[in-house]
């Protein structure tokens, strides 16, 4: 979570009336300037970004660095296409705006869009760089259109200039099938140098996708609720890092064991990528989950952050989605150590997943190694199952089995 | 180790006077055109450590020995005098200008600014050289952005040692982030949040 002010460099010049990207070079460009405004807003509320376009009459800055999204989507509009990018001028008129920004104690940044051939030689690039290198002004440029001899290099020379400690990048983007966004998204310009990427990658791509839902990560509105907003990105964070320890352990084990019970992982997952509907996405499966119940997100937080062991599995039950994607192994593997470790919190946690479909219930819990069905908490959720009891119902049930157990 | 006053050292202890070292806020210290980014960290150590460098110190870019230096402190001191060690083969700095207070310095800034005062600078490898400063312009300073336009001669330049002599005091300086003028204010923009209802919770 960098504290940036970033300036956009837009080339709105006659070569972006070209249709080869969809739908036209021009609004390729324009929605990735709204993906990526989007994203460094939400890394960190205080980030600032700005907007300048390059050709036309001349340069000119169509908003100074500012958090408030809703102004830079509005100078989108009504951008029109003509004359020739003048990039030198437009890095330069950045980097002022980018001084006279209002917090000083943000990093200096410039993405810089370069469709359009570029009339400028290489040395007086190379200068610009360094001056910007000197400045400490970190530089991000998307090659995409045009794509005349020389211009590669220049760029590439641009950058070495600038470049310190890879803070800087450059895109290469040809014309395809692919959107222009979609093939930014998972470059470090939009992930910002590694650090909390698929955070707002993921949501973004959620956004993107599921149109009416509103692309907020945990399905909170980050303005309304803050902290909330804040207390379970921090407790997400914290599980996928236990996640990836716990994963490292698995694949050792997974070369070990390789036993059957493969009927139950499969409905396992078969449930999961059931419940997660909409996509999946991790994002996906946090919000279905909330938008059910915060509370029993919150209490699983609260759980993972004082008892261990319980807390894997959960970790472990969420991510099966992705993981059963990449590796059934590896799955089967997680399952079998998550059943190996605590019998009675596996069998809770299996109940409260199961619970969105009953038709695997009974089958599974006649399978499960470790679940004794004489078990008085068992026999309590499925009798509240039988009973045909809303999912609102179940998730009581749900806590009051974790009480219980507690 | 020779010191610039007239008696020998053996009586007093001259690291106490340089002790302003203690009140720099480290982690806020900021250079511009250095080489490997926070390097500028390690020449800020104890009077007797000046000459020790363990390999680690600033150096300026290859080909340009500007260099700019914001350096802001815990809390106000009055700084009476600054010592700068340089490096060797003309990388020693040849001109030293201070700004007092200002953060957000860059190049073009410090370039077209007055300073607060300046210095021309010899080459100090053994530090015991110190540049008084103009004592009455120096009493409360928060932050002091040192501004080194140019080498004898070397390609970058290099500097192993900046140590400040003053003393401290207990005070901090106040500063308004940002501040909005209105001519004519108008009282139903500025509503509380207690008026607004709040953002939490809502008891219904």
């Amino acid at each position: 979570m960098v504290l940036e002010a970033t300036m956009i460099c837009i080339d709105n010049s006659e070569w972006m009336r070209n249709g080869d990207y969809s739908p036209s070079r021009f609004q390729a460009q324009a929605d990735a300037v709204n993906l990526i405004c989007g994203a460094k807003t939400q890394s960190n509320p205080e980030n600032t970004v700005g907007v300048l376009t390059m050709a036309g009459k001349g340069v000119r800055v169509l908003v100074t660095p500012t958090s408030d999204l809703g102004k830079i989507l509005a100078c989108m509009h009504g951008l029109e296409i003509g004359g020739e990018m003048n990039l030198a001028a437009g890095i330069q008129v950045a980097q002022l705006a980018l001084k006279h920004r209002q917090n000083k104690k943000q990093q200096q940044r410039i993405i810089v869009f370069a469709g359009s051939p570029i009339k400028h030689d290489k040395k007086s690039l190379e200068m610009i760089g360094r001056k910007l290198k000197k400045n400490s002004v970190a530089l991000d440029i998307v090659n995409f259109g045009e794509d005349d001899e020389g211009k590669m290099e220049k760029l590439e020379a641009l950058l070495a200039a600038v470049n310190n400690n890879d803070t800087s990048h450059i895109v290469h983007v040809s014309a395809g099938p692919n959107a222009l966004s979609d093939v930014l998204m998972s470059t470090p310009i939009f992930t910002g140098d590694g650090e909390g990427g698929s955070g707002f990658a993921a949501a973004a791509a959620a956004a993107a996708a599921a149109g009416g839902v509103s692309g907020f990560e945990f399905g909170v509105d980050p303005n309304l609720d803050p902290e909330l907003a804040l207390a379970l990105r921090v407790s997400m964070e914290e599980e996928r890092a236990r996640q990836e320890a716990a994963a490292k352990k698995a694949a050792e084990e997974a070369s070990k064991q390789e036993k059957g019970g493969e009927e139950q992982s499969s409905s396992q997952e078969a449930t999961m990528t059931e419940h997660a509907s909409g996509g999946t996405s991790e994002a996906d499966n946090k919000k279905n989950d909330l938008s059910d119940d915060d509370n029993a997100l919150l209490q699983q937080a609260l759980a993972m952050s004082m008892d261990e062991p319980a807390s894997s599995h959960d970790l472990q039950d969420m991510e099966m989605p992705d993981v059963a994607a990449d590796d059934p192994e590896l799955a089967l593997a997680l399952q079998l150590s998550v059943q190996d470790s605590t019998k009675d919190s596996s069998s809770q946690t299996d109940m409260s997943k199961l619970l969105a479909d009953q038709s695997f219930v009974s089958s599974i819990l006649a399978s499960l190694p470790g679940v004794d069905p004489n078990d008085p908490s068992v026999k309590e959720v499925l009798a509240s199952m039988q009973s045909q009891s809303e999912s609102q119902q179940k998730q009581d049930e749900d806590k009051a089995t974790e009480e219980e157990e507690k | 180790m020779a010191c610039t006053h007239d008696h020998s050292c053996e009586d007093h202890d001259c690291s106490s006077s340089w002790s302003l070292f203690k009140h720099i806020d480290l982690s806020k210290v900021t250079a511009l055109n250095e080489a490997t980014p926070g390097s500028v960290k390690s020449v800020f150590k104890a009077w007797e450590e000046r000459l020790s460098s363990s390999g680690e110190h600033l150096e300026s870019n290859e080909g340009d020995p500007e260099l700019l230096v914001y350096i802001p402190f815990t809390s106000d001191v009055k700084i009476k005098s600054i010592s700068v060690v340089g490096g060797a083969d003309g990388t020693s700095p040849s001109k030293m200008r201070v700004f007092i207070n200002r953060d957000g310095i860059d190049f073009s800034d410090a370039q077209g600014m007055q300073p607060v005062q300046e210095w021309d600078l010899v080459e100090n490898l053994q530090g015991v050289l110190e540049y008084q400063t103009r004592y009455s312009k120096f009493q409360s300073v928060a932050s002091i952005t040192l501004h080194f336009p140019e080498s004898f001669g070397g390609d970058t330049t290099q500097i192993h040692y900046i140590g400040f002599k003053g003393e401290a005091t207990q005070l901090k300086r106040d500063v308004v982030a940002t501040i909005v003028y209105e001519i004519t204010p108008n009282p139903s923009d500025h509503k509380t949040r207690a008026e607004t209802g709040g953002g939490l919770s809502h008891v219904e």
